[in-house]
């Protein structure tokens, strides 16, 4: 989305410049506006410089470190990455994370872009605003307390989720403790709180779409799925980017729903790369060791963002 | 621009102003609270004490706090009930306390970390033992040795034990009704307990498990470790400790104690282990036991008092939570955990640690000795949320309205099984807890999965034992 | 005869069931919740579970009371709740505008960074802004929490957005007329932006009424704990707690959002929605 703002930043210098006014007086104007510019950054930039800046600088000088809070660190020099690329438990987290990653956003923005354009079509406004608000409810819902009501809800044995599976004859699943199951339970827990930050996304977007373009599509001869596929899409496909970008950010990040469920396990089937980071750190004590595995994740998350920038440019259009 | 407009923005910044000015006096109002000013004792030079939270609720403290007050008047005490789901959690919070420069005086320590606490950051009791030893030879007269000795570390004396949980068998009458079977027997094996199991499971619909646990170094795999006469890590005896043992105990129990528990060589691998999961592989195979499950908040007293569980591993502490539930005196009862090659049972203790940081050690030490008192204890346990640690006060008036019928049962899990022991909790307990929680996960999707992850555990484990923490 | 079927893909009255189902699905956890809570503990397994109480009763939500300090908590849920609210309407409305409508230099990378902080997971850096704020004598205060969670990301991009949004016309009549940056901020954007700010105190509220990891972290004594972190101790020692008082605890500690969501689902809605207009 930052692409397409750049034109317009672009496009309102020149113009901004424009008011035609004595050069004197406009430099004390400038004088006045980087001031005020300047004024108006200082929270957010010093903020964001103590409290982001400044702790992953102290999070790679950590990295670099042996430190167990109790005694003083110890210079390690490489130690902690070699330890963390050496350690199974931390490798298997990166490709739970990658894989949970894939599998939530997928069928978040699957899910969501279904019901929105379903939401979208003709209805009577009150069900319309009925269906939004549902969809978008879980969203304010506390990530750790609806874990512990789902750990309830998928429990193998006494659980309503095989209950209602058991209605259509589907045998008891072991949602929570079969390496299979636990990932796919993780993941639905996590979908179904989040995928109403996508569908409000994509409701937005197609609220955007103005209708003479349907109907030009229609007129074509364009109907049903594929007038959907060729020409919504393509019109939706910046909110798509959205969509996903957020989307890939939060799910790379999680923690609470595999905390609560699983605790990472079975095995290690559900531990994920923050999970380590929390356990290496708080548990272990190994703050070294934690600061590198965050070192690590941080630069996953930037490389993930940028490609999808890079592809983006190829299949994101804007109207 | 109309009339309407300009008032409406009036009005709005009049209500910007307003709503700022509400803010700065709210602000300034809570300031205290905000940066923690108003909490009593915080930098007055009170002994600071951290107990677990969801164990000693706002009750409990006042209990303690106005307790000690009358016997110590010129001691300031804060109580700080740090919530934590698990001891693990709870000792990520002290630690982290400790990091910020916030660390108590005392904490709370259950047998899961009374050797990471030893060993990193406690202060041994030893000659403050000595000095008060007249005044606590009712204390140990009342506590059974195998309580104190879980608390040495390495021939010295690190905590007084004022609870503890043994895993004994908690039986649901109902479901051993409609199973006909009678009560076990003390001396049941694990084959009656087999045999039990496929009763319940046969008289009972779906939805029905007959044996649940869950996935805990405590109660988890562990007893059925000990009942098949071994352990996760091998184990022996420090030495030391005689000065203890000889100044409090009589000679009979003083046979083969030690100077406190060493847990080294990790022995996954072991036949007996093997045997242990395959047995467990086995029940979930058959259907007869559930799946461990891992993480946090399984509030699983409802699926017990319900009937929809027959037989679980739980201590004393049970008999509060099952009476919380609903559960009547006379539709449980309690038994010593089954006989295998042996019928040496595992527990937890729990007490209050030192700090070598702290510089109130004299006034910790008085608030240890006032915590392990009894008229404290009485006050303190009367929901039975937990196995008091002194004998005495385990009486058939105490669980006259929880039950369990045999509450005997809890403490004669030491009396009379003198081998009774603590589950392994070496100082590097975090690890070796994650790596048995994670590959007992595994290790029991099926039967042909035993072998494979419980060599992954011992390598697992081996890596951490040789960390240094 | 089937061609406006044909056009829409699936007959109305199937998209409306379908609907109907997938919005079911998504509230039945919710309502199982609540149902749950207000049932003794006993009936808490009960299957098919009942989502009308037969005999509904509150014990769970006394239990709550009894075992937790819940005035403390929601106070210290609401101060550090609003005042991170205000805080991040005054940080993003401040930087919005400055990123939107004035002009200086680095604008284009201060504007990266502040998006690239969306990056960094919490976790990551937890341990050093402990540290940062063990510094400045902050642990364990409920303003450790507060003022870290000033800066906000998304709060400065939604309003950048917004103000992008209001025509570039007004300003320039301000600067003609003679007034100066300063002025032509307080008197002719500012009060325009309301709406926009209020989009970001609501999504502040929603997210850190129920945030977690944070409090965990920070907060060592237990007079300083927020709602989601009092409500763990529900859970007992060993998980002896009782379900029932457990999902009391969580009901409880849903009122809040839930207002907010009544209350403030327009511009919620509306921040999230403005997220993904490409403007």
């Amino acid at each position: 989305m930052t692409d397409t703002q750049t034109p317009r930043i672009q496009a309102v210098r020149p113009r901004a410049a424009t008011p035609a006014a004595p050069p004197p007086k406009a430099s004390a104007r400038d004088r006045g506006t980087r001031l005020l510019a300047a004024l108006f950054l200082a929270p957010t930039v010093v903020g964001i410089v103590v409290f982001t800046v400044v702790p992953i600088a102290g999070s790679i000088v950590l990295s670099l470190f042996h430190w167990n809070v109790i005694d003083d660190p110890e210079f390690a020099g490489a130690a902690n990455y070699r330890e963390v690329f050496t350690d199974s438990t931390v490798l298997v987290s990166f490709r739970n994370t990658l894989v949970f990653m894939v599998l939530a956003v997928a069928l978040q923005l699957l899910i969501a872009l279904v019901l929105a354009l379903a939401v979208n079509g003709r209805m009577p406004m009150w069900l319309r605003s009925v269906f939004r608000s549902a969809f978008f409810f879980p969203l304010v819902l506390s990530a750790a307390s609806i874990s512990v009501v789902m750990k309830y809800l998928f429990n193998q044995d006494f659980g309503v989720v095989n209950w209602l599976l058991g209605l259509v004859g589907i045998a008891p699943v072991p949602w929570l403790t079969s390496e299979n199951a636990a990932m796919t339970a993780v993941v639905l827990v996590y979908v179904w709180q989040q995928f109403g930050f996508s569908f409000l996304l994509f409701v937005g977007g197609l609220n955007n779409i103005p209708k003479e373009i349907h109907e030009a599509a229609s007129l074509d001869g364009a109907t049903g799925l594929r007038k959907h596929l060729s020409v919504t899409l393509p019109l939706l496909s910046p909110t798509l980017l959205v969509a996903s970008v957020v989307g890939i950010i939060n799910a790379l990040q999680v923690f609470e729903q595999p905390y609560v469920l699983t605790n990472g396990g079975p095995g290690d089937a559900t531990r994920t790369v923050v999970m380590v980071i929390y356990e290496s750190a708080f548990e272990q004590l190994r703050f070294g060791e934690a600061s590198a595995v965050g070192v690590l994740l941080f630069v996953l998350i930037m490389a993930v963002t940028a490609l999808q920038f890079r592809l983006s440019r190829r299949f994101v259009h804007y109207q | 621009m109309t009339d309407a407009h300009l008032t409406r923005r009036t009005l709005l910044r009049y209500g910007a102003y307003g709503a700022g000015a509400a803010a700065l006096a709210g602000t300034a109002a809570s300031w205290d609270r905000l940066t923690g000013a108003d909490i009593p004792g915080r930098d007055d030079g009170s002994l600071v004490v951290a107990t677990l939270g969801p164990a000693y609720g706002p009750e409990a403290v006042r209990t303690l706090t106005e307790g000690f007050k009358e016997v110590h008047p010129d001691i300031k005490l804060r109580i700080n009930a740090v919530q934590a789901v698990d001891w693990s959690d709870f000792f990520a919070k002290i630690l982290t306390q400790i990091a910020a420069g916030t660390a108590p005086d005392l904490v709370y320590v259950a047998t899961e970390g009374v050797q990471l606490f030893a060993e990193r950051l406690g202060v041994a009791l030893d000659k403050w033992v000595k000095r008060d030893a007249d005044e606590l030879r009712e204390y140990f007269a009342d506590v059974h040795p195998s309580l104190v000795e879980s608390m040495m570390y390495e021939g010295s004396l690190y905590q007084l034990p004022v609870e503890f949980n043994a895993a004994d068998m908690y039986l649901n009458r109902q479901v051993l009704d409609r199973a006909g079977a009678g009560f076990p027997a003390a001396d049941w094996t694990r084959d009656d307990f087999t045999a039990l199991l496929r009763e319940m499971k046969r008289s009972s619909g779906s939805q029905f498990t007959p044996y649940f646990w869950t996935n805990r170094l405590w109660g988890g795999v562990v007893p059925w470790l000990f009942a098949n006469g071994t352990n996760l890590l091998a184990e022996s005896k420090a030495p030391g400790g005689r000065w203890l043992w000889d100044g409090f105990y009589p000679a009979a129990e003083r046979r083969g104690r030690g100077g406190g528990f060493r847990w080294t060589t990790p022995q996954a691998t072991d036949v007996r282990v093997e045997e242990a999961y395959d047995y467990l592989a086995s029940l979930i195979q058959e259907d007869l036991c559930t799946r461990p499950e891992g993480g946090n908040g399984q509030n699983l007293v409802g699926v017990f008092s319900t009937g929809r569980v027959g037989v679980t591993p739980a201590g004393g502490f049970w008999a509060g939570g099952l009476h919380l539930a609903g559960m009547k005196a006379a539709d449980y009862d309690v038994q010593y955990f089954p006989r295998w090659r042996t019928q040496r049972m595992q527990f937890g203790a729990a007490g209050y640690a030192l700090l070598r940081t702290s510089q109130r050690q004299e006034e910790a030490w008085e608030f240890i000795k006032y915590a392990a008192r009894r008229d404290t204890l009485m006050r303190l346990f009367e929901t039975n949320q937990t196995t008091p640690a002194r004998r005495s006060m385990l009486t058939a008036d105490r669980y006259r309205e929880t039950g369990p019928r045999h509450w005997q049962v809890f403490y004669d899990t030491l009396d009379k099984f003198p081998d009774t022991g603590p589950i392994p909790a070496p100082p590097q307990v975090a690890e070796v807890e994650q790596v048995l929680l994670k590959h007992t996960g595994t290790a029991l999707a099926s039967r042909r999965s035993v072998g494979p992850a419980l060599r992954r555990m011992q390598n697992d484990l081996e890596r951490a034992m040789e960390r240094e923490i | 005869m089937n061609l406006s079927r044909a056009r829409h893909g699936l007959a109305p009255w199937a998209r409306i069931a379908g609907l109907t189902v997938c919005a079911l699905l998504t509230l039945g956890p919710v309502v199982w919740t609540v149902s749950t809570s207000l049932r003794t503990p006993a009936e808490s397994f009960d299957l098919p579970p009942k989502i009308i109480p037969t005999d509904p009763t509150v014990d769970s939500y006394r239990g709550v009371f009894e075992q937790i300090d819940v005035w403390l908590l929601a106070l210290n849920s609401t101060l550090v709740t609003a005042l991170i609210a205000v805080g991040q309407m005054i940080t993003a409305g401040l930087a919005g505008y400055a990123f939107a409508r004035l002009e200086f230099r680095f604008k284009k990378p201060l504007f990266a960074l502040v998006l690239a902080t969306m990056m960094v997971p919490l976790q990551v850096t937890i341990v050093p802004v402990f540290l940062v704020l063990k510094s400045m004598g902050l642990t364990d205060t409920l303003l450790g929490l507060i003022i870290p969670a000033f800066p906000t990301a998304f709060g400065t991009f939604l309003m950048r957005q917004y103000f992008l949004g209001m025509p570039k016309d007004l300003g320039e009549a301000a600067m003609l007329d003679g007034c100066g940056p300063w002025r032509t901020f307080r008197s002719v954007y500012a009060p325009l932006a309301t709406p926009g700010l209020a989009i970001v105190g609501v999504l502040a509220f929603n997210y850190h009424w129920n945030e977690f990891f944070r409090p965990l972290i920070l907060e060592t004594s237990g007079q300083n704990y927020t709602l989601p972190l009092g409500l763990v101790s529900l859970q007992g020692n060993l998980g002896t707690g009782s379900i029932s008082v457990v999902l009391a605890g969580v009901v409880l500690s849903m009122i809040p959002a839930v207002a907010v969501f009544v209350v403030g689902q327009r511009p919620l809605r509306e921040g999230i929605t403005s997220a993904g207009v490409n403007r």
